[in-house]
């Protein structure tokens, strides 16, 4: 590769967009080119400045409330207008047929069941304000909070130094077992990490996208970790990295 | 049923949703409006929704409801998409604006409100909600090439940012 065709791919590089076999003769490019090198380190210092400067806008709590609302005026149920039973039956059949079909195109394009589970899961807390029943930043207080409540100790670290100020915990279901969840921030994004048990080998982090949110799991040291948001992929991938590296 | 639809997909998606109507329409009150439209329109869309992506199928909902709101109340603003090769100037003031502000990072952020809309939503969509190409490309209705193409114009204007602040920083200097 040279610098031309560097200088085309940068962006792309910069972005995450380039195939595994492109990234790496780009990078065999950049361990040659202290041009080049400096062209990604301006993309990086532009992307770092945007990030810092340009204030990403949560949604007020009253506009919130309102699109709440706006759902549930929705989901009054319509007025009967076929007799009961025959009502029941056709809406049973309905159902069945929805969920046949919807479960038949999910499982194609969609992640495999547990992560669609651990993604329903995460979204569902996030929707209430049962997020964290334990709140604080403090591993000293979360950890033990959530080892008195289960049959494991899980690993707590607080990631602030990295960006990842921890906001809490709580005990949420998965599997149909108690399962320890951790809540991560990354300005305003809300990171879910579960965390429980794993007696199989070691598995690097492999990520998947479910519904529109990013999802990464790792097994490491009779651990599993599977997090959960819609930031992006390479910060996901990172902070489950840095989550299960040892102590 | 489609309560918990709305549930599932509107609302986990709505700071995005507002981040991304906030910078197209640049007004607190009326990305207001534009979110609550799109959540409006959203209802109105689930049946045909497959289940997919939901971040980038309310997303799309959210953009339509924004230009439809600058073309029926501020239709100067979605004008000259194109064909542009000066540093925005912040605000409608001109250069002068840009030159009041204090430092950098209020001089990127207002040159960041300044771009063209075309420039300004896949820069929003890409740094701000970290979206991949292909998502943008699908949210903003425009090929891939496309959105790459605009992603390095919108880069390359506000990579002219420091110059501009370091000629007014000592223009004010010998002024003084």
């Amino acid at each position: 590769m040279n610098c031309h065709e560097a200088r085309i791919l940068l962006p792309a590089y910069g972005d995450g967009e380039l195939d595994p076999l492109r990234t790496a003769e780009f990078e065999r490019h950049l361990s040659a080119c202290p041009e080049c090198t400096a062209g990604v380190d301006a993309f990086h210092a532009l992307r770092h400045k945007i990030r810092a400067y340009a204030p990403y806008h949560a949604a007020p709590a009253d506009l919130r409330e309102r699109i709440e609302r706006m759902g549930s005026k929705q989901a009054e149920p319509p007025r009967p207008r076929r007799t009961f039973v025959a009502g029941l039956a056709l809406g049973c059949a309905a159902t069945v047929l929805a969920w046949l079909v919807t479960t038949a195109l999910v499982d194609r394009i969609d992640g495999n069941a547990f992560e669609r589970a651990v993604v329903a899961t995460h979204v569902h807390a996030t929707l209430g304000d049962r997020l964290v029943t334990v709140a604080s930043s403090d591993r000293h207080t979360v950890k033990p909070w959530l080892t008195a409540r289960l049959d494991y100790a899980p690993p707590v670290k607080d990631m602030a130094s990295e960006g990842f100020p921890l906001l809490g915990g709580r005990i949420d279901t998965l599997d149909n077992r108690a399962v320890a969840a951790l809540v991560y921030g990354y300005r305003d994004h809300r990171i879910g990490v579960f965390v429980r048990p794993h007696d199989g080998a070691d598995a690097p982090v492999e990520m998947g996208v479910v519904r529109g949110f990013n999802v990464a799991h790792l097994r490491r040291s009779g651990m599993e970790w599977w997090a959960v948001s819609d930031l992006n992929a390479e910060q996901l991938r990172g902070l489950v990295t840095s989550l299960a590296k040892p102590e | 049923m489609r309560d918990s639809r709305i549930n599932e997909v509107v609302l986990p998606h709505l700071n995005a949703a507002y981040n991304f109507a906030r910078w197209l329409t640049r007004d607190a009150h009326d990305a207001q409006d534009v979110v609550q439209e799109a959540c409006a329109r959203a209802l109105r869309y689930l049946p045909g929704y497959r289940g997919v992506n939901g971040r980038a199928w309310f997303l799309a909902i959210v953009r339509n409801a924004a230009f439809d709101w600058l073309a029926r109340n501020r239709p100067g603003d979605v004008d000259g998409d194109d064909a542009v090769d000066e540093v925005p100037d912040a605000s409608d003031k001109g250069p002068e604006a840009l030159a009041m502000r204090k430092d950098e990072g209020e001089v990127l952020a207002a040159a960041i409100a300044a771009l063209p809309p075309g420039f300004r939503e896949v820069l929003i969509l890409r740094e701000l909600e970290e979206l991949s190409y292909k998502e943008i490309a699908r949210i903003t209705d425009v090929p891939v090439g496309t959105v790459m193409s605009r992603l390095s114009r919108a880069r390359a204007l506000l990579s002219r940012v420091p110059t501009l602040v370091a000629i007014r920083g000592s223009a004010a200097g010998s002024g003084s």
